[in-house]
């Protein structure tokens, strides 16, 4: 068909696995994020994490004032699996930017 | 099915077209949940994706109501959460 098609075209989860044995950043549904070290995954993205942090955002509203607290409650993990569908991204650790 | 899609600039004609045709552009990724995800400049891209809709970003910044939340230097989005990939026009940047 059209001219050039690589032999190998690079999917998304070829790119996560240069991640393998590095921290990683994972956001999860229910407004959870992890940081660990990410030791498998499949194509699932089900995935083994090691020295696991796990943040859990929480926003109150106030009855009277409204205002919005953000809570984050936040506990460690030394070996983690994740099942897959709850994952929605992953990332390097953010790091400060130059 | 004729016909459908033929409004899109030029060669596509079925999602799988159009799929293979936006590695490398810059795009706005929207979420199910309604977060989105935009390459931090023109030149950031949409690295890759697979017919799951999973996605690779390069310097993605992640919009909640508009908002700036959120810098990645790269990112890898599960096909499932994605409610749609657009092409951005490449045009004068809006100023941010």
């Amino acid at each position: 068909m059209s001219g050039e098609e690589e032999a190998t075209v690079r999917e998304p989860l070829d790119l996560i696995r240069l991640s393998l044995d590095e921290r990683i950043y994972v956001k999860l549904r229910s407004d959870r994020e992890l940081r660990g070290k990410l030791h498998a995954f499949d194509q699932h993205l089900n995935m083994i994490l090691g020295d696991v942090e796990e943040t859990i955002t929480t926003v109150e509203i106030d009855d009277e004032t409204y205002e919005e607290i953000v809570r984050t409650t936040k506990r460690t993990i030394e070996f983690l699996f994740v099942r897959g569908d709850g994952v929605i991204l992953v990332s390097p650790p953010l790091r400060t930017a130059a | 099915m004729s016909g459908v899609g033929e409004k899109v600039s030029g060669t596509t004609k079925t999602p799988a077209d159009f799929l293979k045709s936006i590695r490398g552009r810059p795009v706005v990724v929207k979420l199910n949940s309604g977060v989105d995800y935009r390459g931090a400049s023109l030149s950031r891209t949409l690295t890759c994706l697979d017919g799951y809709m999973n996605i690779a970003m390069e310097q993605t910044e992640e919009y909640v109501n508009g908002q700036l939340k959120n810098k990645y230097g790269d990112a890898f989005i599960r096909g499932n959460n994605v409610l749609y990939i657009s092409t951005v026009n490449m045009t004068v940047a809006d100023g941010a």
